[in-house]
């Protein structure tokens, strides 16, 4: 069959319109915003891990790395270079780095992409206070531009206690290692990224945001919060602001209040030493709920774009207001022992290496407002804890009752109020929450639940948060990351919440029950009951 | 699971509901509906690869088997389930005998999930014009495979003869790998200031009959506004890269203006860039199954151009793009020939019947 020959040469697409000889667009010409099967690689580029030898680098971070590897999303010039307290070669580093990315990968195991990943790390030895290791590292760093073509690109992962920050960013700041005043200029890009907690209280904080800052610059700074990773969080933006249905409705004229859980099932585990300075306030609701609530609050912002979407956030996490009752809405309970899911399970104080008089909070309930036109008056009620019955993160909109019903009282008894549900894990999907007539011969109205589920079965193949946010550094995209302003605007909410409770002694909960009584109290002082997830 | 014999596209509707009203919390939301029309001895292969799919795009499955066209009597088996052998969500496999085959539309029509897109996919041979079967008709994507043909590169020409916008070809699939490999190394190629890097032209290192080497070089002469060709692999030589891949390529090069030329290959399962005087660099260059293939085919539902693009370059073809993306069913009757021969009365009449079909958005 002939082909057709209709039409002029558009068959090449950037040939349109040109007259003469067709040129090459500026740039990678194998690059093409409508090519959208090639995947985001970033360009070459060093990975310096700080602490590798840590709980979270091992869990989490080198086998993301294999990951990306074998998914095919690293660049052909990739180091990762680990730096570590041991009397180590790069042996010994391949060898923990093997057995992590062998354990704890998410994508099949294959000999020949561990084999690539191997031959491109790097291992320096050192304390953080020896400045020889530290000029041993910049040399290495500048070496690979040379033997692997990195193009002095970095990205620095802190995966180290914060109080060893200071000693290991001045030591960057003195080798040189974080010089990039302006990446057009020097031509390459040197980024750092911090874990949580960033400082444990507003000024701690900003002073840490200050000394991050000076050493790198702001852009540069990648703050790590793996909740921002997960798919249905980001899912969260397609379904507000990529659907019709929902917006009109996402405000104080229809929504009676929002809840937003987070509930653990375990304990503080091995966190001991950690969890008992910190307490469930600092340690997720700072970030990860207020980030949330952040998410579920914010207007639309004008693009999809990191320094949109990030205005967007820290103009809700300013307009956040605390109650004046601190007393009845702000509530933060510790668990004692008791049963969880068939196990008898120790209270907090009885736990390995907390003190008995701890008064440290495992569970903090708490009602927050949002001072803006379209969330006065909508109550925002937020719940985090260990040791309750089941695991689960969600974000729950109870919308008001309908003006007028025109069915007798009776037909609508068991009608509740009609809720949005946003499930972050498990089981992460929508449901949505309905009125709907019970068949039968007379009019009753009951509360029926839709769902959309991704269920595991869909979710397998899609990256795990970290893999995900490590490539955004390496990208240098920062849209799902925290600002430091968002960081202190948080830290502002918090600041008054740890004063208030300071020297209180924590409300009492049964292990395996959801939350203190205190908690249950004060949505019933609003007419309001929790959403059992 | 539900096994019917010997029955009717009504009957099997019912069954789909039944199992849907009893496993319904496998299955909420549906993305499309996922058509795959296999020949018996591809069956097993199609299943494993549809079952892949199926896990990343909650999607229904409807597999379609003809056999035996010239049964006098036709008949329909079904299989239905949800969440079962066939994946976690709703899956119908249909077994069409006899005259039937001739009309498996009729019997799929019903079955398409409510107003979400159709995806149709020939695992093995796809007819030569899709519009002759009923089932790339209803589709708005219609994924063939070009590399399981007789003659895979004259399977491309025919496959740009009869392109619309919303075909693609596993065999264009199977390169992505490499094409994101060279865009890497290009952008590696340019130095730090990213300056901008001129590629004047190159060469794509394969089998010759390799209907994915024709569409790497077809893609980036439509890139590079340079004729590349495809020559064959030398396996003595580095630069020729060896032993060419499932795929069919074995290596590229790549002619930057003013510097030595890129060369990349492959050699033990990742794909490695030599370039003289630079010490050689490498990333992973996966060879994937056909149910990851299909994976990433039900990822975009919309025209791919950049495809279009090198399926045009790569058979000297214009105008693809500007075809319409719908097509109208062309009744062929395959059975015809052999009736002929065994001197029988013919029953269908020839006819066209144009079917309504969702616009591409």
């Amino acid at each position: 069959m002939a082909a057709d020959t209709r039409g002029s040469a558009r068959g090449a697409k950037g040939a349109k319109g040109a007259k003469g000889k067709p040129q090459q667009r500026p740039g990678n010409p194998l690059r093409d915003p409508a090519d959208r099967r090639l995947p985001r690689i970033p360009p070459p580029c060093a990975l310096v891990v700080f602490g590798i030898t840590g709980d979270l680098a091992q869990k989490k971070l080198l086998p993301a790395v294999y990951d990306l590897a074998n998914r095919g999303l690293l660049p052909t010039s990739f180091v990762l270079l680990g730096f570590a307290r041991r009397d180590w070669g790069v042996g010994e580093f391949i060898d923990l780095a093997h057995k992590a990315a062998k354990e704890h990968a998410r994508t099949p195991w294959r000999q020949d992409i561990w084999n690539r990943v191997a031959a491109a790390c790097k291992f320096v030895p050192g304390a953080f206070d020896d400045d020889n290791a530290f000029d041993t590292l910049a040399e290495t760093l500048l070496a690979l531009d040379e033997s692997h073509g990195v193009h002095g690109n970095a990205a620095f992962y802190l995966s180290i206690p914060p109080d060893s920050f200071p000693v290991v960013l001045r030591q960057m700041q003195r080798t040189g290692m974080a010089d990039n005043v302006d990446d057009s200029i020097t031509g390459y890009w040197r980024r750092v990224v911090v874990e949580k907690p960033f400082g444990h209280d507003l000024p701690s904080s900003r002073e840490l945001n200050e000394l991050v800052d000076s050493v790198f610059t702001a852009q540069d700074v990648f703050r790590i919060d793996h909740y921002l990773g997960k798919e249905t969080v980001q899912n969260l933006l397609a379904l507000r602001f990529a659907n019709t249905l929902f917006e009109p409705v996402w405000n104080s004229h229809h929504v009676d209040s929002v809840q937003i859980t987070m509930a653990e099932d375990g304990g503080i585990g091995s966190r001991a030493n950690f969890y008992d300075a910190t307490g469930t306030a600092r340690d997720v609701v700072q970030n990860h709920i207020l980030q949330l609530l952040a998410l579920t609050a914010m207007e639309e912002p004008v693009e999809y774009t990191s320094d949109a979407i990030r205005t967007e956030k820290l103009k809700v996490l300013r307009a956040i207001s605390l109650p004046d009752d601190l007393t009845r809405y702000a509530i933060r309970g510790q668990y004692t022992q008791g049963w969880l899911a068939g196990q008898r399970v120790p209270g907090y104080v009885e736990e390995d290496k907390v003190p008995d008089d701890s008064k440290t909070e495992t569970y903090v309930a708490l009602r927050l407002g949002v001072q803006t036109r379209r969330w006065a008056g909508v109550p925002f009620y937020l719940r985090a804890g260990k040791r309750l019955p089941r695991r689960v993160t969600e974000i729950a909109l109870t919308f008001r009752r309908a003006p007028h019903v025109p069915f007798t009282a009776s037909d609508t008894e068991s009608l509740g109020q009609n809720q949005l549900v946003i499930r972050v894990q498990p089981d992460e999907g929508v449901t949505l929450k309905f009125g709907s007539k019970v068949p039968g011969t007379v009019m009753e109205v009951r509360d029926v639940a839709m769902d959309f589920l991704y269920g595991t079965a869909f979710t397998e193949a899609s990256p795990e948060a970290y893999e995900r946010l490590l490539l955004d550094v390496l990208i240098g995209d920062a849209t799902l990351f925290p600002r430091h302003q968002e960081v202190e605007a948080s830290w502002t909410v918090i600041d008054p919440l740890e004063q208030f409770w300071a020297g209180q002694e924590p409300a009492h909960y049964r292990s395996g029950e959801w939350g203190p009584a205190e908690a249950d109290e004060m949505l019933a002082s609003d007419g309001r009951v929790w959403r059992r997830p | 699971m539900s096994t019917l014999w010997d029955t009717t596209g009504t009957e099997v509707i019912k069954a789909l509901a039944a199992a849907r009203s009893n496993g319904a919390a496998v299955t909420s939301g549906l993305a499309l509906t996922f058509v795959v029309v296999a020949e018996e001895k591809h069956v097993e292969m199609a299943e494993k690869a549809a079952t892949t799919a199926a896990a990343m795009h909650p999607c229904r499955l409807v597999m379609v088997v003809r056999r035996e066209v010239t049964a006098r009597t036709p008949r329909l088996d079904a299989e239905v389930s949800v969440g079962g052998r066939l994946g976690p969500g709703e899956a119908v496999q249909l077994r069409m005998y006899g005259r039937l085959a001739l009309h498996a539309e009729s019997v799929v029509l019903p079955l398409l999930a409510p107003d979400v897109p159709v995806v149709t996919w020939w695992p093995g041979m796809a007819p030569e014009r899709l519009a002759t079967d009923g089932l790339g008709v209803l589709a708005e994507r219609r994924i063939t495979d070009s590399a399981v043909q007789a003659d895979p590169v004259r399977a491309l020409r025919a496959r740009a003869a009869d392109y619309a916008p919303g075909d693609t070809d596993l065999a264009w699939t199977r390169i992505t790998s490499w094409r994101s490999m060279l865009a890497s190394a290009v952008d590696a190629a340019a130095g730090p200031a990213s300056e901008n890097v001129s590629v004047t032209g190159g060469q794509v290192y394969g089998r010759p009959d390799s209907a994915s080497a024709a569409l790497l070089a077809g893609w980036l002469s439509s890139r590079l506004f340079a004729q590349v060709q495809v020559v064959e692999s030398d396996p003595k030589a580095p630069e020729g890269g060896g032993v060419p891949d499932a795929a069919g390529v074995s290596g590229v090069r790549l002619d930057l203006e003013g510097t030595d030329p890129l060369y990349i290959h492959r050699r033990e399962g990742v794909g490695v860039v030599a370039r003289a005087g630079r010490p050689d660099s490498s990333a992973a260059l996966t060879e994937r199954e056909i149910g990851e293939l299909l994976g990433e085919e039900l990822r975009r539902l919309d025209a791919d151009e950049s495809y279009c693009g090198a399926l045009a370059a790569a058979t000297n073809s214009r105008g693809l793009s500007d075809r319409s993306a719908t097509r109208s069913l062309i009744w062929e009757d395959p059975a015809a020939g052999v009736r002929k021969a065994s001197a029988e009365g013919s029953t269908d009449s020839p006819m066209v019947t144009t079917t309504g079909v969702r616009g591409t958005a």
